[in-house]
């Protein structure tokens, strides 16, 4: 048995837990059948299932690896032999499996409850969809915790609490994609429902696609999991499996062109396509620069490595954040072409992507430059704080100031007023690019060696 | 055994190793000394592959902290400064995971978890929890889980602190008995007492640097060190016993530090020469404090 797993057994399965786990459980399913018909055990069942293995389950996941870190044992683990696999899903399911000891019981009425009724097809579905957003929304728990780890801000309870949210909000999103499909929201919830989801011109039946979405989400959830964890346990993660999420994404999103299509009506389906894979990438953009550890020690090397002509080894150091900017850039040049096809699109839309880009590149440097600054001015805060002011305090004084005119200089305006836009954004982008990539050059200090 | 070459290692307000250089020899114990903040627990971690070097480069056992980072935590030992032990865990199951998790096989997991709690003295105490245990039995639990595997490189941050004096002198021949099985131990501590009894060579780290550029042997049985100390001044002693074929690490006018053979006889010779060159000789005897000794020889004594 995965060592990892089986001490996760030895604390969190004992027999006093186990029982009083099924004896709770027991009483509040009595209950539910008591009440009658307000509230049925397999309704409560569900309800529970929730609480114990999303919202409990994904604190038991933050806490898998930052409670290790807390009790200072983490380092010992790190020096184990296990693998990265083994000890991700050893934690994963470890951690959590006095979680998933409730959530089966509960789960069991459900199904149960779901066979008799309305068969073992639809049975087996929810089973899919449940454990799908068990495992997406603790995943995701451990994945924040992971990527804070790397970021060395890991230790305190509202730390835990926040990427216990990221799981939560996570099973959030899963179930309203998931709704989207159930024929009862439309009634009950009042939200609107389809039968089936287009995705690159094809019909899919809903039901099967989002399963699909959440198995593949899960999946890639799952992926970064490991890859934090060979991070922790000091392995290198070469650039391939962000490039391959990257495509994947860029696939995934742009097969919804027919969403945009009536808002668009110049744009034919190659250009929509282009702007949402674009649009995805920038997004995963701010996401990575936010999230990920923005190290002058590592770009410092990255440098060494790139002087040194060791090029193959600087590759394999780019980070998330930068291979999402250059996949973002790319889709931007291609479809500033593509739109030279129609010059009533080119018209609008070259502007919009080309300012779009150079504005990217400004806040992308904001990030990377409040990183080389001392102190405690540094940090991603002070970056937040800054993009706050630029995207919306001086755009509402300046509509104050009856000079809303003046926005494109901030952000990309739509429509863009001209090419002046365009010059605005590149102007502040290149500028701050600069003053980061001097900042850095100045705080390499003692001496030049060759990194290792 | 242990090879640190030019190791540099950057936090990102400060560098904190700057350009260490070493090496440490198969089954010996070595003590890594030096102020608080000098940057002993550092250079621990990059020996124990757990932070990446800036540049330069460590080899344990032939493999490389960067480019086989896990190979060389499989057969390695690290007791943290700052350990943290499973309390709710009997010191059996402790023991269990520390061996499975460093690949030891199911069916010889049992007999090393006995091994192990055997040489930490702790196989009496196999069915305690550890949060039940004393401070130095926390201590000898989180030795054993660190040796569980037979590691051939065991590192230990302070692995004396808080332990009473019995406790440092358990832990005195444990890792004595552990290096005379083969293993290779560093041991850090800014206390030298700690180190006396077991050390045969010592690094000092000062500022991130290696005083002396190099390790120190503070401990060869051949040539001990002495310490002679004059009843009366003389300004010649330090040439003196140059010119007699000692090893002088430190003199003044009235005392001197030398290394010198074990030979009875040649001590005798020496004592004999001292007195019938008029050198008005207190005391001649080995010194038990050599690693003191040989810390302040390199780095000077401070008022």
């Amino acid at each position: 048995m995965n060592p990892e797993f089986e001490r996760n057994l030895w604390l969190e399965l004992t027999t006093r837990r186990v029982l009083l786990m099924i004896g709770v459980l027991g009483l509040i399913f009595a209950a539910a059948a008591l009440v009658g018909d307000l509230w049925t055990p397999s309704g409560a069942a569900s309800s529970l299932f929730y609480l114990i293995v999303v919202i409990w389950g994904s604190r038991s996941a933050a806490l898998s690896v930052v409670g290790e870190i807390r009790d200072r044992t983490w380092d010992g683990q790190r020096l184990s032999s296990l693998g990265a696999g083994t000890m991700a899903w050893g934690k994963l399911f470890g951690a959590t499996i006095y979680n998933w000891f409730g959530g089966a019981i509960c789960l069991a009425l459900v199904l149960v409850n779901l066979v008799v009724h309305q068969g073992p097809v639809t049975a087996l579905i929810e089973l899919v969809f449940y454990v799908g957003i068990g495992v997406i929304a603790q995943a995701a728990a451990l994945l924040a915790s992971l990527i804070a780890i790397g970021r060395r801000q890991s230790h305190s309870r509202f730390e835990v609490f926040i990427y216990q949210m990221v799981g939560i909000v996570a099973a959030v999103l899963v179930y309203y994609m998931w709704s989207v499909a159930d024929p009862v929201a439309s009634l009950v919830k009042h939200q609107v429902t389809t039968d089936v989801v287009p995705w690159w011109g094809v019909a899919i039946d809903a039901r099967i696609f989002l399963l699909a979405s959440i198995c593949v989400f899960a999946g890639w959830t799952l992926l970064g999991c490991y890859r934090g964890m060979r991070l922790e346990l000091k392995m290198r993660n070469g650039p391939l499996v962000w490039l391959c999420f990257l495509v994947f994404m860029g696939v995934y999103v742009a097969g919804f062109d027919a969403f945009l299509s009536p808002d668009l009506k110049s744009w034919d389906a190659v250009a929509l396509r282009l702007l949402l894979a674009g649009t995805t990438f920038a997004a995963l953009t701010y996401v990575m620069v936010l999230l990920e550890p923005k190290d002058r020690v590592h770009y410092r090397w990255m440098e060494g490595q790139i002087r040194h002509g060791h090029i193959a080894n600087a590759l394999s150091g780019l980070q998330a954040w930068m291979m999402s900017y250059a996949a973002a850039f790319a889709i931007a040049a291609a479809l500033s072409f593509w739109l030279l096809r129609d010059l009533q699109a080119a018209a609008v839309g070259q502007p919009l992507v080309l300012a779009t880009m150079g504005f990217i590149t400004r806040d992308v440097a904001i990030f990377v430059l409040m990183q080389t600054l001392p102190g405690k001015r540094r940090g991603d805060f002070a970056a937040l704080a800054i993009l706050f002011a630029l995207y919306v305090l001086a755009p509402a004084i300046l509509t104050g100031l009856q000079a809303g005119g003046l926005l494109f200089v901030f952000f990309p305006q739509l429509p863009s007023p001209n090419w002046l836009g365009v010059i605005a954004a590149w102007v502040e982008g290149l500028g701050v690019a600069g003053l980061a990539l001097t900042r850095l050059a100045l705080t390499d200090r003692e001496g030049k060696a060759v990194p290792a | 055994m242990i090879e640190v070459e030019d190791l540099v290692y950057e936090y990102p307000t400060a560098r904190a190793l700057k350009g260490v250089s070493l090496k440490v020899a198969d089954q010996t114990i070595t003590a890594l000394v030096g102020p608080n903040g000098a940057g002993k627990t550092t250079l621990l971690r990059c020996l124990a592959a757990l932070e990446d070097p800036y540049s330069g480069r460590v080899v344990i056992n032939g493999l490389d902290t960067t480019h086989s980072p896990r190979e060389i935590h499989a057969g390695m030992g690290y007791l943290p400064d700052f350990y943290g032990l499973y309390d709710d865990l009997t010191v059996r199951r402790c023991l269990t995971y520390a061996a499975r998790s460093h690949g030891i096989a199911s069916a010889l997991t049992a007999a090393a978890v006995q091994k192990a709690a055997g040489r930490v003295g702790l196989l009496d105490r196999l069915e305690s929890k550890a949060g039940e245990l004393s401070r130095g039995l926390r201590q000898r639990l989180a030795i054993g889980q660190s040796i569980v595997h037979e590691p051939r490189v065991l590192l230990l941050d302070e692995p004396a602190a808080g332990l009473d004096p019995q406790a440092r002198r358990d832990l005195s021949t444990l890792l004595t008995a552990l290096r005379d099985g083969g293993m290779t131990l560093v041991v850090s501590s800014h206390i030298l007492a700690e180190l006396e009894d077991y050390c045969s060579e010592m690094i000092i780290i000062e500022n991130g640097l290696i005083a002396g550029g190099k390790a120190i042997k503070v401990r060869d049985d051949g040539r001990p060190r002495y310490m002679i100390e004059l009843a009366t001044a003389r300004s010649d002693l330090r040439d003196f016993l140059t010119a007699k074929g000692a090893d002088v690490a430190e003199a003044d006018q009235n005392h001197a530090l030398i290394v010198f053979t074990r030979n009875a006889g040649a001590r005798a010779k020496l004592l004999r020469e001292l007195v019938t060159a008029g050198f008005d000789v207190a005391a001649f005897a080995e010194s038990s404090k050599a690693l003191e000794d040989a810390y302040f020889a390199q780095v000077g004594r401070r008022p």
